[in-house]
């Protein structure tokens, strides 16, 4: 559990960066306190800044080591959550989701992420179920399975594509069967043409749909998501495509989108539903979890998800913790033998009649300072690692990931500090037990 | 303030039983100049150390004034060394990426502020009085006589009843070691303070008021110098 619950709640009437703030110093207050008790009363400081300089390289590569692990720990801490955020926002405007049964995770990647697998088809009949319900104000099918280079293809309705795009940053909406809507980032203008190819990834058949030709009319604006590499088309295409009636009557063959006729209703993979209410979409889930179909909710699939990984993230952050005390006791061992080549100075400080506590400050100074600004070029090195990952995982799996530094990862940089400024103190006893006679002669 | 030393049955011995310093008795008076000699290795450092309260299985009873620095705990010690003593060591023991002028104050770090000042004054004076006008360099710049006195600016600094120097001229020319060995005796009788000076030169000893020559851990001779 986090150990820090019984402090947020004693001071939740805060606001919440005041909270925030709180528990940074909170977690700060240990090193604070001991740095204050082991140099109250001295001004070691120039001591301290003379013996980082004459280690210079050295002392920078301590500060590096400790700032390279700090900044990958809390940079690595800090993608988790961002990808969290970017997989809610990339499912963020899929309300409810209808579709056979079967996975609701598999169905999930298809509909949401756009990732490619084969599903049952729910029927013309369960369709208009669907759309005729009570409250239903978008029935849109989605139909996806076809793709042109890598981008993947999905047959929809114009009032799905509003949905996703209430505005299109170009061209216009499709009015014939031919016509297509790209997402902001394929890379096609308006008046282009393109071929479908049957299927999506390695098992593309390219000349499948050879006679078949899609011009490109408008544009939709920057969802952060896969359907940003989307090509959306009317769905009654990519029904003819394949040969099958297209969703109409012979008698209205022309028409696009709802409603269908369910006798020329060939199928679709998913249905993604909306409700004039927010409370409605419930009572739609309960009414669309039969025999023939099952509904969900993306958003709550995701977010059962995200909790199953939340004990991941307590164990990384963990183990974050770990890395980064290893690597700076390593780097306080080889400040025990930096001692060594300092022993002569700190025995000189106490022939001349310095306190102990006043060689301890100095040892427990060099130290805190080489601690510190490790910690805070970690910060710095973190937000960079972020940075980095967040374009990469973008990239990769085109869910937008905005991953920053925040609290959290503040707060394990200052309880960090704490724990390896307490660490230090071991150094600096070690410093305080060698013999000032063997050492001045030395 | 000055301060005489009583000595009585000092004896230091080694880890591996070997006899280091044997000292019976001595009396210094407050305010005296006592130079000691005698071959390398025969103790003279060891006595200084003792002196200090620095050797840690020393027996017997080095009496500053009225205070026994054999029977006080390290941390009585090392107050009674702040206080009341100024080293200079052998080899000077500066920190080299200091100043002069910090390394001289340097026992400000750990004094209280009002003290600290009147350490940083006393150390400039004395640092002018010796000659070293540059003392905002570091002294990693410094020539041998130069970081000599500053050494002995820093001893000087928390103007100490008692001064125990170890070889203050050595690896000095005839000429730099007379005007500082002149100036340290200057700066010591100016104020009454005790002075203990270990040497191999006797231009440093024949300036004292009293030379004792120590050989194998024993003083051998005991002189009022001329
Ligand atoms: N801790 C110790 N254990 C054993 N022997 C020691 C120890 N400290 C010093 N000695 C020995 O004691 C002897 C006296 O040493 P000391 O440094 O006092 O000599 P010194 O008279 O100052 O010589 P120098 O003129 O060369 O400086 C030396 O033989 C030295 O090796
Ligand atoms: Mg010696």
């Amino acid at each position: 559990m986090n150990p820090l619950g019984p402090l947020y709640r004693a001071i939740e009437w805060m606001p919440i960066a005041a909270q925030d703030a709180v528990v940074l110093l909170v977690l700060l207050l240990p090193a604070l306190v001991v740095g204050g008790l082991v140099i109250f009363g001295y001004r070691p400081f120039s001591l301290v800044r003379a013996m980082l300089w004459r280690f210079r390289w050295t002392n920078l590569l301590f500060i590096g080591l400790i700032a390279v692990s700090v900044g990958i720990g809390v940079g690595l801490i800090a993608q988790e959550r961002g990808l969290r955020q970017g997989t809610a926002r990339a499912a963020d405007p899929f309300d409810l989701i209808v579709a056979a049964p079967g996975s609701e995770i598999t169905m999930l990647f298809a509909a949401v992420y756009l990732q490619p697998s084969d599903v049952p088809l729910l029927s013309g009949d369960t369709y208009q179920s669907i759309a005729t319900a009570e409250n239903v104000s978008l029935a849109a099918p989605i139909a996806f399975g076809d793709s042109y280079n890598a981008y993947p293809i999905v047959g929809s309705t114009p009032q799905f594509v509003t949905h996703m795009s209430p505005a299109l940053v170009e061209g216009a909406m499709f009015r014939g069967h031919a016509d297509a809507v790209i997402g902001s980032g394929v890379d096609l203008t308006i008046g282009a043409t393109f071929t479908p190819a049957h299927g999506v990834g390695d098992a593309v058949e390219h000349d499948a749909h050879a006679q078949f030709k899609y011009t490109v009319v408008g544009r939709m604006q920057p969802t952060g998501s896969p359907w940003d590499r989307s090509i959306v088309v009317p769905v009654e295409a990519v029904w003819e495509v394949h040969g099958l009636a297209n969703g109409h009557a012979p008698e209205r063959a022309d028409q696009l989108g709802p409603p269908f006729d369910p006798d020329y209703f060939p199928g679709t993979p998913a249905v993604l539903v909306s409700a004039e209410q927010l409370y409605a979409n419930y009572a739609l889930r309960a009414q669309f979890q039969t025999a023939e179909t099952m509904a969900f909710f993306p958003g709550a699939v995701l977010a059962s998800l995200h909790g199953l990984m939340g004990d991941v993230r307590q164990v990384m952050s963990v183990m974050a913790v770990i890395t980064q005390v290893l690597v700076t006791t390593g780097v306080l061992v080889g400040l025990v033998i930096l001692m060594r080549l300092f022993a002569r100075r700190l025995a000189l400080l106490r022939a001349l009649g310095a306190p102990s506590r006043f060689v301890f400050s100095v040892v427990w100074s060099y130290a805190a300072t080489l601690i510190f600004i490790g910690a805070v070029a970690g910060v710095g090195v973190g937000f960079l690692a972020a940075a980095i990952i967040s374009r990469v995982v973008t990239a990769q799996t085109d869910i937008l990931v905005n991953a920053t530094l925040s609290w959290p990862e503040f707060h394990l940089v200052a309880g960090f500090i704490s724990l390896t400024v307490l660490l230090a103190l071991v150094p600096a006893f070690i410093a305080l037990s060698r013999p000032v006679i063997t050492d001045l002669r030395s | 303030m000055t301060l005489g030393l009583t000595i009585n049955a000092l004896a230091v011995t080694a880890a591996s039983g070997r006899m280091l310093l044997d000292v019976p008795k001595l009396h210094l008076a407050p305010g005296s100049c006592l130079g000691v000699r005698g071959p390398s290795g025969a103790g003279k450092s060891t006595f200084l150390f003792s002196l200090a309260g620095l050797i840690e299985n020393a027996s017997g009873a080095v009496t500053w004034g009225e205070t026994n620095l054999l029977q006080m705990p390290a941390g009585a010690r090392a107050a009674f060394r702040r206080r009341s003593v100024g080293m200079v060591f052998q080899d000077f023991l500066l920190f080299e990426e200091l100043s002069a002028s910090a390394n001289a104050a340097l026992s400000g770090a750990y004094s209280d502020p009002a003290h600290q000042k009147a350490i940083e004054s006393k150390a400039e004076e004395v640092l002018t009085r010796l000659g070293i006008s540059h003392g905002a360099r570091t002294v990693d710049s410094f020539s041998g006589g130069e970081r000599q006195r500053v050494a002995i600016a820093r001893a000087l600094a928390s103007d100490p009843a008692v001064i125990l120097a170890d070889e203050p001229t050595a690896s000095l020319d005839r000429k730099t070691a007379d005007a500082l060995i002149d100036d340290l005796l200057a700066l010591v009788r100016d104020t009454g303070k005790t002075l203990v000076a270990v040497s191999h030169d006797p231009a440093v000893y024949t300036r004292m008021d009293r030379v004792i020559e120590i050989v194998d851990g024993r003083i051998a001779t005991d002189e009022a110098a001329r």
